[in-house]
Parts: C-alpha cells; sequence; structure tokens
C-alpha cells in the first residue's frame, strides 16, 4: 500500500494550486476551476483513506462532494453570465456594486 | 495566430502566500504518523457496498459476495437531490433572458429591457442595441 504522506501530499498540492488561482486569477471562470481544483483535493483525501480503514464511507461521501460540486457549477456559469451581461467582461474585480 | 503563454500581471505576493501554505501543509503531512491501514479485502465488491451504503440497505443479510461495511447516505442522497434541482432551477432563472418588466429581468439582464421601456426607445432601437451586444450575452 502506498503510503498515506504520498496521496496528502498530491491533495496538498492540488488545493493549493486552487488557492493560488483565486488568489492571483481575476477570471470568474478560473475561480470555479480552482474552487473545483480545491474540492477535488478534499476527494483525493476521502477516498485514499476510505481505503486505507477499509470502510467505503469516505467514498460515498465524495460522491456526493461531486454533486454538490455540479449544483455549484450550474449556479457559478448562471451568475458568470448575469456578471458578463452587465459588466461586458468576467473579471471579477469590477463587480464592486450591489446595483448599478 | 497567437499562441499560449504564461500569465505575467498576476500578484506574485500572493502567489507567494499560496506557495508558503503549501510548504507549511507538507511539514505538517510528511511530520504526521498514520498508524497501519488494513485496506480492503481482496475480493470486495466495491461498487456494490456503495450502492447498498447510498440507500441504507444493510450488508448483514446479504451472502454470496464479500461487501464492505460503511454508514448509511440515504438522507444525504435525498437532500443532495433537492440541491441538485434548486441549482438548475437557478441556474435556468439566471441564464434566462427576460423580455418583460419584471423583477427577473433586473436580475436577469441588469434590467436593460426595463430601462428601455422606461426611456420610451423605439423597437428599431431595440434591435439595433441587440445586434451591437453581439447576441451572445
Amino acid at each position: 500500500m502506498v503510503p498515506p504522506q504520498w496521496y496528502l501530499l498530491l491533495a496538498t498540492a492540488v488545493f493549493c494550486i486552487g488557492v493560488l488561482g483565486i488568489l492571483t486569477r481575476r477570471n470568474a471562470l478560473i475561480f470555479l476551476m480552482s474552487v473545483e481544483l480545491m474540492l477535488n483535493a478534499a476527494n483525493i483525501n476521502l477516498v485514499y483513506f476510505s481505503q486505507f480503514w477499509g470502510n467505503v464511507t469516505g467514498q460515498t461521501f465524495s460522491l456526493f462532494t461531486l454533486a454538490l460540486a455540479a449544483a455549484e457549477v450550474a449556479i457559478g456559469i448562471g451568475i458568470i453570465l448575469v456578471l458578463y451581461r452587465n459588466f461586458d467582461d468576467v473579471d471579477v474585480t469590477k463587480a464592486v456594486t450591489m446595483r448599478w | 495566430m497567437s499562441s499560449p503563454e504564461l500569465k505575467s500581471d498576476i500578484s506574485y505576493t500572493r502567489g507567494l502566500a499560496a506557495l508558503a501554505l503549501f510548504v507549511v501543509m507538507a511539514a505538517v503531512v510528511i511530520g504526521a504518523n498514520f498508524g497501519a491501514g488494513q485496506g480492503y479485502p481482496g475480493d470486495a465488491n466495491l461498487t456494490a457496498s456503495i450502492g447498498y451504503a447510498m440507500f441504507n440497505v444493510g450488508i448483514e443479510g446479504i451472502s454470496g459476495q464479500t461487501l464492505v461495511d460503511s454508514e448509511g447516505f440515504l438522507v444525504a442522497f435525498e437532500i443532495i437531490d433537492l440541491v441538485l434541482v434548486a441549482a438548475l432551477a437557478g441556474a435556468v432563472l439566471l441564464a434566462r433572458r427576460e423580455r418583460s418588466e419584471s423583477v427577473t429581468a433586473m436580475l436577469a439582464d441588469g434590467g436593460r429591457e426595463l430601462k428601455r421601456t422606461i426611456r420610451g426607445d423605439s423597437s428599431n432601437d431595440d434591435t439595433a442595441d441587440r445586434a451591437h451586444d453581439g447576441g451572445d450575452q
């Protein structure tokens, strides 16, 4: 069995790439992709520790995380669409007012 | 034709913050002790086990295959069902182009149609405006 440290390092790297994307980029679509990376980093841990402890709870839970990610993307794309309609751009720093 | 290139107008300070987070988390992970794992039985039917776990079916009375224990997820399944339907409805509500003077118009297109109606612009202007928008909005 591969030691847990390798899987955790992989998940940490994926999570930090997601954090990097959110902190450095201004494109709303990149934001959405970065959030997905962070969610999937959690999934890697869930699936690995599910196998580590010989129990499928983590694997089943990761399926629900994927479904939640799909719901989040559906709403996220809708919000980005409205953002583009109103600001003619998907730059998240341009939307600074509640009304325009 | 332009070739792909790395983004250069990003904040490097924030990038370093993410890198520092990785270094700290990696140091903690490498230094942690998780003990010995037990793993799944060699002949375990994982797909069936996940299916039974998802619908709260107990595995005690099921014979003929090796199943893996889990908690029940029926309530979570129903909740995620509602969340997905709500997300679908929300996405459609946000994405559709509303042509009437409703609150949804304000939400979905910033009230452009409503403003146009209040200003009393003609339908020709409306068509021209749409053409100017490029039709992709």
